[in-house]
Formats: C-alpha cells, sequence, structure tokens
C-alpha cells in the first residue's frame, strides 16, 4: 500500500513513493493554473527530501507563469504572515510538520494567508484531476526572486504586537528545541527581538530529525535535563514547521501538548473575550476555561484548516488545537508556533508567576493518544462500528464519532495524514481515561486485522 | 504533410518548445531516467543562457534528487566546459540545458557520460528504454543527497586550453579580436579566454542572458553585426559562437564572413603543418578538408552525421588523429578533448595568425575554394529512403558512391549527399562545387532528380 493523502490544503505522502517529483510538480502546476499565474512565496522545512520537493515546486510554478518569492528554509507561519506583506496571490509550504522524516507534503496557501478552504481545495484538485495546466511561453515564464530579510520584519512585527516591555525585563531564560526544523537558527533572531537569553537543543537546520518532530511530551526530555542544569524559566519543544509547541515549566515537569491552548485561553480571553474555535479532540480544560470567562466556545473536525475556516466564519477572537497549535487573528489566523511561545512568556512575565503556578491555575484532566493502523479501504467502516460499543449513548459523529460524559470524553476517528485510527479519551482520572482507551483499541484491534 | 513535432528524442537528446512540449514534468522525467541509467553519485548540471534555463534546470535537479543522484549546479557554461569538467571531476555524469542552435522558444537536455562524451547510440538505446519504461530507481529519504553549487565550472577547461596553445606567441601580436557570443554561454568564457591569450577582444552579444540578438547559428547572414563590428573597431578576426559554444565561425579582417565550412579548414591546415595525422570528418564536410590533407598526405577518414560518431572514430583509430570535426563549425581537438569546441577552434586560429604572420583573408587565400549550398524537401525517412534506392541504381559507375549514410556520390567536380534529417521531417540536399554558379545548377539539377525518383515507385 502506498500512502498519500489528497486534503483540501494539500497533499502528502512518503516520498519515494507517492512524492515524486512529477506528483509534486502537477500539484504545483494545477495551484500555479489556479492563481492565474500572479505573485507566489514559497518556503519550506529542513527535511533532506525538502530540495527536491522545492525546485520541483519552482519549476512547476514558474511553467504556469507564476512570479515565485523565493523564501528558501522558513516556518510556515512566517510563510503565512508575508503572504499578506508581499500582496502574494498565495504560497505553498513544504513541510509534512509533525511527520517523521521519510514523509513531505506540499501545503497550499490562499491571498489570506490561511489554509486553503474547501471551495479553495476543491478548485484545485479539479484542475489537477483535469490535468490542465496553464503552460507559459518563454516570454511569459515566471521569474524566481530569493527573499532574505522578512525574519527581521517579521519579528518587529511580533514584538509589537506582544508586551515586548514586559518580556525583555523579565530577563528569561529559555530552552528551546525546534527539532533540527524550519525553526533552528531562527529561534536565535526571535530571543534577540525579544530579549531573553536562549539555550537552543537541535537548533541546526540540517534536516535530520533527532526525535519525531511533534511537541508533546515523551519529545521532551532532552529540553526537560538541559532546562533543569541550566535553571531555566521555561523550555519549548517546536513540530518541523514551527507552528505548533509543547513546553516544560520550570520545575522539569513536561506538560502535555493540550495545556498550551487553555494556558493561553485563560490569560487572552481577559481583554479580548468572544469566541473561540477547538476541535473536538481537544482537551476539556479549554470548554471548563472558556466557560468561566463567559465565552462561546466552537468545535469543529480536527485539521488547522476547519478550525481557520470556523475562526473567520465565526469571526471568532482565537481558535486552536489540543495538538498545540494556536491562531490570534488579531496578529494573524494562522497556527504561529513564535507567536505561542511569546504569548507564554508574556503571560510569565505580566503576571510575574513561575509556568507550575499558571499551569496549577488550571483545571486538571489527563488525556491518553492512541493510534492503530488500518488499511485504508475500511478505515471508515471500523470507526463506524465502534459506535456499538457505546449501543444506547449519544454519539457525535461530526467528526469520527464520540461519546462524553460528565468525567470525561472518548473520540475515535481517522487521521487525515496516515492510514492509522487515532483513539483519544479524556477523564479526571488517569486511570480511567486509559481504561476507556483500551476498551475501544481491544474492540477495534480485532476489526482492523 | 506531418506537421512538425515540437518534441523530439534523437541521439543528440531531448528537445522542445517551452510551453508546449517541454514541461518541468518530462525534464524531471529524462533527469530520472539518466541518474537510474548512472547509478547513484554525483551528476553536473549545466545550462546555456536561455530564459527558460532556470525553471527546465529546476526540474532536472528534482528528478536527479529523486532517484539519489546528488546534482551539482554550475549555473551558465559553455558545453565544452561542461564536458571537461564531466572527465576531469568525480562525477559519474552530466546533463546540459541546452537546444544548442534552435530558437530562444526552445531549450533541451543533452547527456554526457563520466568520460565527458555524449551518449553513443548503443548507451542512448539503453537510456531510451530506461525512459520508456519508466521504471525509475526511485530512493528512501535515507539517500537522499543535498545538492551542491560549483563555481569556477570553466577552469578545467581553460588549463587545458592555456597549457595546449602558445600564449606567448600570440600576445605578441595583442590581436584585436571583435567576439560575438550570441548572448549565448560561450559569454561566460570567451572575454575571459582572448585575454589570457594576450587579445584585445571587442565584445558583441556577450551578455549571457539568452536575449538572442539574431538567430543563434553562426551562418553569415546572422553575423551582420559582427561584420560591422569588426570593419569599425580595425579587428584582425571576428568570432561568432552558437548558443551552446560549441560551433564557431569566422570573420575576416575586411568585414567578409568566410563561411561556416573554411573554420574547420583553416584548423586544419594550420595543425597538420604543426604536427601531421588523420583527420576525421563527417560525410557532409567541405571536400577543402581532402585537398589539405592530400597537400601533407595524410588520410581523411569519413563518419555518419552527428558529433558522436566522429568523436567515436577519433578514439577508436589506432593512431591518433591529428584533428577532427565538421563542416559546420565544430572543431574537435583531442588533446584538449574529444568534444567540439569553439574555444579550441579560436585558439588554432589565433596562433596560425600569430605563426604564419598572415591575415586572415591571406590565410583564407590558401585554402582551396569551393562552393556549398545546403537545401532540403519535404519527406519522411521512408520516401527518403525510397528516393535514395532509385537514384543509387540511376547512378551506378558515374561516380564514387558511398552509402554509409543516405547516398553520397563523388564526381570529378563536385559531390552530392542526400540523407534524411535526424531531427525533422525532411530529407537533406547537400551540394558541394567548385563555383557557387555551378553549385547553383547543380541542386536545381538534383531536386529535379529527387522529384522525379519519388514518382518511380
Amino acid at each position: 500500500m502506498k500512502l498519500l493523502k489528497i486534503g483540501i490544503s494539500g497533499v502528502r505522502g512518503i516520498v519515494g513513493e507517492t512524492i515524486i517529483p512529477e506528483l509534486v510538480m502537477d500539484f504545483a502546476c494545477a495551484f500555479g493554473t489556479y492563481l492565474d499565474s500572479k505573485k507566489v512565496l514559497v518556503g519550506r522545512d529542513t527535511r533532506i527530501s525538502g530540495p527536491m520537493l522545492h525546485e520541483a515546486t519552482l519549476s512547476a510554478l514558474v511553467s504556469t507563469g507564476c512570479t515565485v518569492l523565493d523564501l528558501g528554509i522558513c516556518p510556515t507561519p512566517i510563510i503565512q504572515y508575508m503572504v499578506k506583506h508581499f500582496k502574494a496571490k498565495g504560497a505553498v509550504s513544504i513541510t509534512a510538520g509533525h511527520n517523521d522524516l521519510k514523509w513531505n507534503a506540499l501545503t497550499f496557501i490562499n491571498q489570506d494567508g490561511t489554509y486553503l478552504n474547501m471551495f479553495q481545495g476543491e478548485e484545485v484538485l479539479d484542475i489537477y484531476h483535469l490535468g490542465k495546466f496553464t503552460k507559459a511561453s518563454v516570454d511569459h515564464l515566471g521569474k524566481i526572486e530569493l527573499i532574505d530579510d522578512y525574519l527581521n520584519f517579521y519579528f518587529k512585527k511580533l514584538r509589537n504586537f506582544l508586551n515586548a516591555e514586559a518580556i525583555k525585563k523579565a530577563k528569561f531564560k529559555v530552552v528551546i528545541d525546534p527539532c533540527n526544523g524550519a525553526g533552528a537558527k531562527i529561534i536565535d533572531v526571535f530571543s534577540q527581538q525579544m530579549g531573553f537569553e536562549l539555550i537552543a537543543v537541535n537548533n541546526e537546520p540540517n534536516g535530520y530529525f533527532p526525535h519525531d518532530p511533534e511537541p508533546r511530551p515523551r519529545n521532551a526530555q532532552e529540553v526537560a535535563s538541559v532546562l533543569k542544569v541550566v535553571n531555566a524559566d521555561v523550555g519549548f519543544l517546536l513540530n518541523s514547521d514551527a507552528s505548533r509547541i509543547s513546553f516544560v515549566a520550570e520545575n522539569g515537569e513536561t506538560l502535555s501538548e493540550e495545556f498550551t491552548l487553555p494556558l493561553i485561553a485563560k490569560y487572552y480571553l481577559d481583554k479580548n473575550p468572544g469566541i473561540v474555535v477547538t476541535n473536538h479532540s481537544s482537551s476539556r480544560m479549554i470548554e471548563e476555561v472558556a466557560r468561566g470567562k463567559n465565552c462561546p466556545l466552537v468545535k469543529v473536525k480536527v485539521g488547522q484548516s476547519y478550525s481557520i475556516q470556523s475562526l473567520i466564519n465565526e469571526d471568532g477572537v482565537m481558535a486552536g488545537e489540543g495538538s498545540g497549535g494556536i491562531a490570534i487573528p488579531e496578529f494573524q489566523s494562522a497556527f504561529d508556533g513564535f507567536l505561542t511561545m511569546g504569548l507564554i512568556l508574556e503571560i510569565m512575565a505580566v503576571r510575574k508567576k513561575k509556568v507550575s503556578e499558571l499551569v496549577d491555575e488550571l483545571p486538571r484532566y489527563h488525556i491518553i493518544k492512541e493510534k492503530i493502523y488500518c488499511p485504508p479501504t475500511k478505515i471508515h467502516s471500523v470507526v463506524n462500528e465502534a459506535k456499538n460499543i457505546y449501543a444506547d449513548r449519544p454519539v457525535d459523529t461530526s467528526d469520527g464519532i464520540k461519546i462524553e460524559d460528565k468525567d470525561g470524553w472518548i473520540h475515535v476517528r481517522t487521521s487525515a495524514t496516515e492510514p492509522m485510527i487515532r483513539v483519544i479519551a479524556e477523564d479526571r482520572s488517569k486511570e480511567k481515561a486509559r481504561e476507556r482507551v483500551e476498551e475501544v483499541m481491544n474492540f477495534i484491534s480485532v476489526l482492523v486485522k | 504533410m506531418k506537421r512538425a513535432t515540437s518534441l523530439r528524442i534523437s541521439v543528440s537528446g531531448v528537445r522542445g518548445v517551452v510551453g508546449e512540449s517541454l514541461t518541468p514534468q518530462l525534464a524531471s522525467k529524462f533527469a530520472q531516467a539518466f541518474g537510474t541509467y548512472l547509478g547513484r553519485g554525483s551528476v553536473i548540471v549545466g545550462q546555456d543562457s536561455r530564459k527558460s534555463g532556470t525553471m527546465v534546470k529546476k526540474a532536472v535537479i528534482s528528478g536527479l534528487l529523486s532517484v539519489g543522484c546528488q546534482p551539482v549546479e554550475i549555473g551558465i557554461s559553455p558545453i565544452p566546459s561542461i564536458q571537461v569538467l564531466a572527465k576531469e571531476s568525480r562525477s559519474i555524469g552530466a546533463i546540459a540545458v541546452t537546444a544548442s542552435h534552435n530558437p530562444k522558444e526552445w531549450n533541451g537536455l543533452k547527456f554526457i557520460t563520466k568520460e565527458g562524451l555524449y551518449l553513443n547510440y548503443h548507451q542512448v538505446d539503453e537510456f531510451l528504454d530506461i525512459y520508456h519504461q519508466g521504471e525509475f530507481s526511485l530512493v528512501d529519504v535515507e539517500k537522499y543527497k543535498t545538492p551542491q553549487f560549483k563555481e569556477d565550472s570553466t577552469e578545467p577547461h581553460m588549463t587545458k586550453l592555456m597549457s595546449y596553445f602558445n600564449v606567448g606567441l600570440i600576445g605578441q601580436k595583442k590581436f584585436r579580436v571583435a567576439i560575438d557570443c550570441t548572448n549565448g554561454a560561450g559569454a561566460v568564457l570567451a572575454p575571459r579566454y582572448l585575454k589570457e591569450l594576450g587579445c584585445e577582444p571587442v565584445l558583441l552579444n556577450c551578455v549571457p542572458d539568452g536575449s538572442f540578438a539574431h538567430h543563434p547559428e553562426p551562418l553569415p547572414e546572422n553575423i551582420i553585426g559582427l561584420c560591422r563590428t569588426v570593419v569599425e573597431n580595425r579587428a584582425d578576426v571576428g568570432f561568432v559562437q552558437d548558443a551552446d559554444a560549441d560551433r564557431l565561425a569566422v570573420v575576416n579582417e575586411k568585414g567578409e564572413p568566410l563561411g561556416e565550412e573554411l573554420t574547420l579548414a583553416l584548423a586544419s591546415k594550420y595543425i597538420l603543418s604543426q604536427n601531421p595525422g588523420s583527420v576525421v570528418i563527417n560525410l557532409s564536410t567541405s571536400r577543402a578538408i581532402d585537398d589539405i590533407a592530400k597537400e601533407f598526405n595524410v588520410p581523411v577518414i569519413r563518419t555518419k552525421i552527428g558529433e558522436i560518431n566522429v568523436v567515436e572514430h577519433i578514439l577508436s583509430q589506432e593512431e591518433k588523429p591529428a584533428i577532427g570535426g565538421e563542416g559546420n563549425g565544430g572543431v574537435i581537438l583531442q588533446d584538449i578533448h574529444p568534444c567540439r569546441d569553439s574555444f579550441a577552434a579560436m585558439g588554432l586560429i589565433l596562433e596560425y595568425m600569430a605563426e604564419s604572420g598572415k591575415t586572415i583573408s591571406e590565410l583564407q587565400d590558401g585554402i582551396p575554394r569551393y562552393y556549398m549550398i545546403k537545401d532540403k524537401i519535404q519527406g519522411t525517412q521512408e520516401k527518403a529512403y525510397s528516393i535514395i534506392r532509385q537514384l543509387r541504381k540511376k547512378y551506378a559507375g558515374q561516380g564514387e558512391i558511398s552509402l554509409l549514410d543516405g547516398l553520397k556520390i563523388l564526381f570529378t567536380d563536385y559531390w552530392v549527399h542526400i540523407r534524411p534529417s535526424n531531427t525533422e521531417p525532411v530529407i537533406r540536399l547537400i551540394i558541394e562545387a567548385k563555383s557557387r554558379d555551378a553549385a547553383e545548377k547543380t541542386v536545381e539539377f538534383w531536386r529535379k532528380e529527387m522529384s522525379e525518383a519519388a514518382k518511380w515507385k
């Protein structure tokens, strides 16, 4: 089985199997045709397959007559921010986010700097399937312009948005692990602009990931041990395109990425009350925090594209997922790891509290996440089948199946990026959460065979 | 009549029209096939100055990376410099993004082995089989290489040129040389090369931006600008390169174009005067070379049309030939590299001028005069062979007949060569006679003979 996932905001697969130059070119040609030969930004994370996809994308885009501003290695949120600055018609980010090295993907971004929505995505896919791409003649080929001085611009804008003075005064010591991804070295500029002392680990943009580029506790051991040695105030982990983060408290506790959203919401909603958007798999912590601030909570399917679309449609004040991605439209409607780290530093500085104290203020839940391989041919029917465990209880089917009760919930859904079924449960007690997951895993492990 | 297609896949590589047939997808697939054919290793990627070069090059790099090769990007470079670099470096081959002398809408790929040679017929067969079968050795991410960049890609070529020529002798003469690079790849090396030979270059169309100031083929009608530059600047000689700098045409000090056939004739005459040996040329090259060879009592070896055929014959001779080439201005000097090389041709002509103390027009006078006409009629390969079959019967015994490549008949005062083109649906008719008048009359006669023969069946 060759793995290829075509979604509304891009295409993802395994390099050498499905991700080959022709496929990348066909998609980039479709996107260039969709953009009507206008200006487009291209950036990538540090994966070793990155240059293959990058060169294929540039070649294809100029062949459709698009002018390309090439940002080189660049975190997705910064590409998204620069789209508006350069008044581009769209952008391509070459990154597979938290997936391991053998994966890569193209993510398509519209002129507002957000992932393509359903309608835009379907239009690109129609062009792709039709295979009728714009072919510019030699005098109308696009040009490629290398852009290299955008970081200071972005970080100045970020500094203006945050309470930079408070952060600077606090003289924080911060450990950051960008996992040798797109955030590598760029965190140096971040620290200079924000005025904190940076202790970096895995800060080489060489594309070799020392651990899975997913910000979660099991990957945070390195940050936690360095943090204790240097007595840092906080530690952060980034995914490979710096869109999502998890953090480590000053006492060395590696916190679930689920804490990122409620921690920020608790602070940000005070000043900016309004609608909050999250997905069905995110922790109940955000429900309690939003309720406490009298802010409505809207739940959508898992995926940045859905969250951001809802954020825009509902005119919300923030969106976030339990996986550690936060978007604040007042800055930009995109999951932005630098904004997220900056806000956490601001909270620590303004409220003059340690990270562990801030975390203690949050309602404690325990979340257990499991996944199991399932052949793509029967993945949806297996998920549906799992309903039978809860014969007589109300089931929410807006994204897989979700069953809630007063102590917690269980969510069973198909992964958007891999042929996997994800089983996520939350409960006030860790054992109970574990039991909820095991009940489902035992049931479906027979079905997936 | 079949419409001429805008994609040509032949022994000299792939050529297509950008915006029609030459897409990123096509270029990348050919690069994947070439990488699969070579095996994993570093592959040089060079380009001429065409505006579509970046688009095609990036597609090639992407294709090479996907099959585990390490692309070494060298930017705009003359094709002989790419060939020398392929041989001198540790690469396993090279791809040149060029459409040679085709108009600017075209681009293409030429495939070069680690010996710095184009693929020969057998290699092309193997390579195209891989392309057509479409089974490329795509590699996992662990085997991916990082693309590299290399500056000074012309250095190995330059070193060879400088050590071959008598720079001191040429330098003494302080020649003023008008050079027209057609805004092609030659522009990155020609001005510096001439300066290092001690000449004073007068530059024309020396910006390698692909805006071909005239048709990028060094034919007399395309080089009026150079002729004027020679006169206005009182230059000793004028040179014009084609877009990828393998061919050269010459303008004398009076501003008269010599005709591309004279380039190899002048170079051969000089080489043989210094170092007698055989001369390897293709069937369509001027008889002037035979006359010159006779003067020095050396043999002439004729080959099929196609640079690789000449090169293979040069390399397979037991005794090293003195020189080889094609009448279209392609001079091959094995001591520098067995490939057509406009820089080697310039060096030979400048050294000839310096050594003899004569002007170009005086040297031109020493070359037997012939007049060549290259004509073509529409027709498929099949029709060409039918015509050739008829004419061969009709002219049996009337001249010296060669069937090496189409039909060539050598008469006492002229020769005729009829063959199907490798790249277009046309039949080529080439005539060389002693005067323009005779040549024109002969062409008329043979056009009639061909249309008569076509009717027979």
